[in-house]
């Protein structure tokens, strides 16, 4: 039995697919691709697949991962990135097999590149309106966790973001916590856009990276 | 092919997954290259749609044609409608994502009566007029098949053309006649007139309907050279007939999540309630090399691991044990699993069980449909007390703990003792089970019984019954309720509400487009789903409307009353279904087609079981 680590994209219809639905149908393309999966031995055996981080519901991201378990009899890294492809649609695609590197519990932050197209004003002016507004002493937005929708303040997570005007649109970078230790989505940035001055874009959004908590990339 | 616009809406809304497209198997052509754009509509939500075989084989068929392009279309949950109709986005394709107008043919399968009112909800979506005497230009033609097509009158109206049974021919044949007709620039009443040459094709605004005072048909007549009579087509061999080797591979999960291989086609049995068991004859199965064939493709190009053996009743194929132990040979390595979805009380034996349960163990389900025997030979089941206790003390045996079975409440002569019959039977399986000596230890039993309200179809020996009253049937519910006294019998039914609405619409005739367009006027829709479904809206519609639906639902017809399908030939004789019905009410049972032929009248279609040997 080996673990190895799948890298894949996630763009296009597939940002709109729940993890839940991600999950079923890396495993169909698993099952329709051959691959050599190492199975559960209980009464009903199923194949082990760990995601390291859930991407969430439409953000797109060029850089995910996930882990599996293989059977001994272990297949090329070019084979099975060929033979995988070949049995997930255009909008998840592998583009690299590697030997995991750190775990996913060690995921600390997430960076993410927000693309925002202007509906009734200009980028300039939309990307002035966003950094003036991004030094209000406080930014809440309400948040679900476990125990509930809360009263969340942005505002301490945004000393890692910048925004800027990039061709007709406002780009912003930003760096959230992510992980089991807390996690930011960056779709509260939206809501705050919204709930505050009334903007509602199109915003494309890409997770760019995952680090640990010393900002290595996660590998 | 989603634009950013339509985007913004979808993580407002619950399971975007259905409205993205960009599955794994789905079509993508280039527009320059098509002649006629097809849209494939299924009038049900994506999971449902996504479910339905005969979508899956229509559009892998229309696709092998190059100069066409079939998308797939669903109606959207009523969230991201609203999302849709706010920010003025059209009804669109999952492929292209363009607009539901935008396309050549737009093509419903009509499933259950309950999805007319999502049919005209859809084109208004797409700003397509409903009423085909207002669509004047080629373009946008709406044609529809499926079973409901067997009585096409209520969408009269709104269908230019519709397909009468099956459709893997015709459905090429006419798409054909339609890249003439627009190449040559010809218009819609001259390409309608010309297409309901061909067979199994009608169109609906060739015929003239007459009433009587007493509200029955007077005459129905054609106008040209359009056919007296719409004979069906039907695929002969199933080995030649096309069937697809790849489905789409949905990204959400689906109600039907699997690959599917059908059988076999029409049903040997002829149980008198049931439309499919008459509309598709005859029998025809298809052979062990094909079925192995199309199952290892199905699996080789979409990574399912479940295979669905489809039919009427698969347990009927003449060589299930060879079937399974030839697909068995891979599936157990592949780590596939089968499943029987229609397994007869009588086909349930030792043997099939083993093979069953060596691949995956789930509930058992049979439909006894009546609870007493003299029920059951009115509507010829077939099916004795002896065999359902048979059958289930082998399932007991073979460690099964949960038996689910089907009733019908309404059947025509039922009395309450045959209601109660259905707890009397339930409580014998409860009892066959504390009674077998080798039963799974230390577990209980549970036995569920799904009573549904018979709703009278076209095309079968009772279309003639009336429907019991909404008040009959809850009466009879509440019998059923009280005369069950056992916890392991836990019952469910359908609502009787809108088994009447679907009783109106399957014997319906032409005066019903009125109130399918009052009620959609009124923003009805999704009427099969007990969250939108009211009785007391309906009720309002046909009363403003000045049309009476007990008059559709619970009146009973004469043998000499002209029926509104009856231009609309199945192969089945319409004095063969009216012996049929005498011997019901005679209680006389009718033997299958393998053990006799009946002479239904199926065999001038000269194939599948009415010229095999017996």
């Amino acid at each position: 039995m080996k673990v190895v680590r799948i890298w894949f994209r996630k763009t296009g219809a597939a940002r709109y697919i729940s993890h839940l639905d991600l999950n079923r149908c890396m495993s169909r393309a698993m099952h329709k691709a051959n691959i050599p999966l190492w199975y559960t031995q209980g009464f009903n055996p199923h194949a082990f697949l760990t995601f390291a981080l859930p991407l969430p519901l439409g953000i797109r991201s060029e850089r995910e991962c996930m882990d599996l378990k293989l059977d001994d009899d272990v297949i090329s890294r070019e084979e099975m990135i060929s033979r995988l492809n070949t049995a997930l649609p255009k909008d998840l695609a592998v583009f690299d097999v590697t030997e995991p590197v750190r775990k996913p519990g060690q995921i600390a932050t997430a960076s993410y590149r927000i693309l925002l197209e202007p509906e009734n004003t200009s980028a300039d002016e939309l990307c002035s309106q966003i950094r003036d507004f991004f030094q209000a002493p406080e930014i809440v937005v309400p948040k679900h966790t476990k125990s509930g929708i809360i009263d969340f303040d942005l505002k301490p997570y945004l000393n890692q973001t910048s925004v800027s005007v990039k061709g007709d649109g406002v780009e912003m970078e930003t760096l959230l916590p992510a992980g089991s230790n807390g996690n930011v989505n960056p779709m509260l940035i939206l809501d705050a856009l919204k709930k505050y001055l009334n903007l509602e874009p199109y915003a494309d959004i890409e997770r760019t990276g995952l680090y640990d908590n010393t900002g290595k990339i996660f590998e | 092919m989603i634009d950013h616009k339509i985007e913004k809406l979808l993580l407002k809304v619950q399971k975007p997954g259905r409205y993205v497209g960009g599955e794994l198997n789905s079509v993508i052509k280039n527009k320059k290259d098509i002649e006629v754009r097809f849209a494939f509509c299924f009038p049900d939500i994506y999971e449902v749609g996504m479910s339905h075989l005969g979508m899956k084989i229509l559009y892998s068929q229309l696709n092998e044609v190059p100069y066409v392009w079939c998308e797939r279309v669903f109606a959207p949950w009523a969230d991201m409608e609203e999302q849709m109709r706010q920010n003025h986005i059209p009804l669109y394709a999952l492929e292209s994502g363009d607009s539901l107008a935008d396309f050549d043919i737009i093509g419903f399968t009509l499933q259950y009566e309950m999805s007319y009112t999502n049919l005209l909800n859809m084109l208004d979506m797409a700003g397509v007029p409903l009423k085909s005497s207002d669509r004047r230009s080629l373009s946008q033609l709406v044609v529809a098949g499926g079973p409901c097509a067997c009585n096409p009158e209520p969408l009269a109206d709104f269908v230019d053309l519709f397909f009468i049974g099956e459709g893997e021919e015709v459905d090429c044949e006419v798409v054909e006649l339609y890249r003439d007709f627009k190449r040559k620039n010809g218009t819609k009443e001259d390409f309608l007139a010309a297409a309901a040459q061909i067979s199994g094709v009608y169109v609906p605004s060739l015929y003239d309907v007459t009433y009587k005072e007493d509200g029955t048909i007077d005459t129905f007549q054609p106008r040209g050279n359009a056919p007296a009579v719409i004979h069906k087509r039907v695929m002969m061999d199933l080995d030649k007939s096309y069937f697809p080797d790849r489905f789409v591979v949905p990204y959400i999960e689906i109600v039907h999540d699997r690959a599917v291989s059908e059988v076999l086609r029409g049903c040997i049995r002829g149980c008198r309630f049931c439309q499919a068991g008459f509309i598709y004859r005859p029998f025809r199965e298809k052979s062990i090399d094909a079925i192995d064939r199309q199952c290892r493709d199905l699996c080789e190009n979409t990574g399912y691991d479940e295979i669905s053996l489809s039919s009427l009743s698969t347990s009927d194929y003449s060589k299930i044990n060879d079937l399974l132990d030839r697909l068995m040979a891979w599936t157990e390595d592949r780590k596939t699993g089968i499943s029987l979805p229609s397994l007869r009380v009588d086909g349930f034996s030792n043997e099939l069980m083993k093979k069953i349960k060596a691949i995956r163990r789930s509930g058992l389900t049979f439909a006894p449909e009546a609870g007493t025997q003299r029920l059951r030979d009115v509507i010829n089941k077939n099916v004795t007390e002896e065999e359902l206790l048979k059958t289930v003390n082998t399932a007991f045996g073979g460690g099964w703990t949960t038996i689910k079975l089907y009733f019908m409440i309404g059947l025509p002569t039922e009395t309450l003792q045959d209601v109660e019959g259905i707890a009397d039977l339930a409580q014998k399986v409860v009892d066959a089970y504390y009674n077998h000596p080798n039963k799974p230890r230390g577990k209980s039993v549970k036995v569920s019984i799904s009573a549904s309200s018979f709703v009278p179809k076209p095309f079968t020996p009772f279309q003639w019954e009336p429907q019991d009253t909404i008040e009959t049937i809850h009466a009879k519910q509440r019998h059923l309720l009280s005369s069950i006294h056992s916890k392991k019998i836990e019952p469910s039914w359908h609502e009787a509400d809108t088994s009447f609405m679907e009783a109106v619409f399957a014997r319906g005739d032409r005066r019903l487009g009125a109130v399918l367009l009052e009620a959609h006027r009124r923003g009805m829709k999704m009427d099969g789903w007990q969250d939108f479904f009211s009785l007391q809206k309906w009720l309002e519609v046909f009363a403003s409307c000045g049309i009476d639906p007990a008059f559709y639902a619970n009146r009973k017809r004469s043998f000499d009353e002209h029926l509104p399908w009856d231009h609309i030939d199945y192969g089945v004789k319409k004095s063969f279904l009216m012996e049929e019905c005498k011997r019901a009410y005679a209680n006389k049972t009718t033997p299958n087609c393998r053990e006799a032929c009946s002479a239904c009248g199926a065999s001038c279609l000269k194939g599948g079981i009415c010229v095999e040997s017996r």
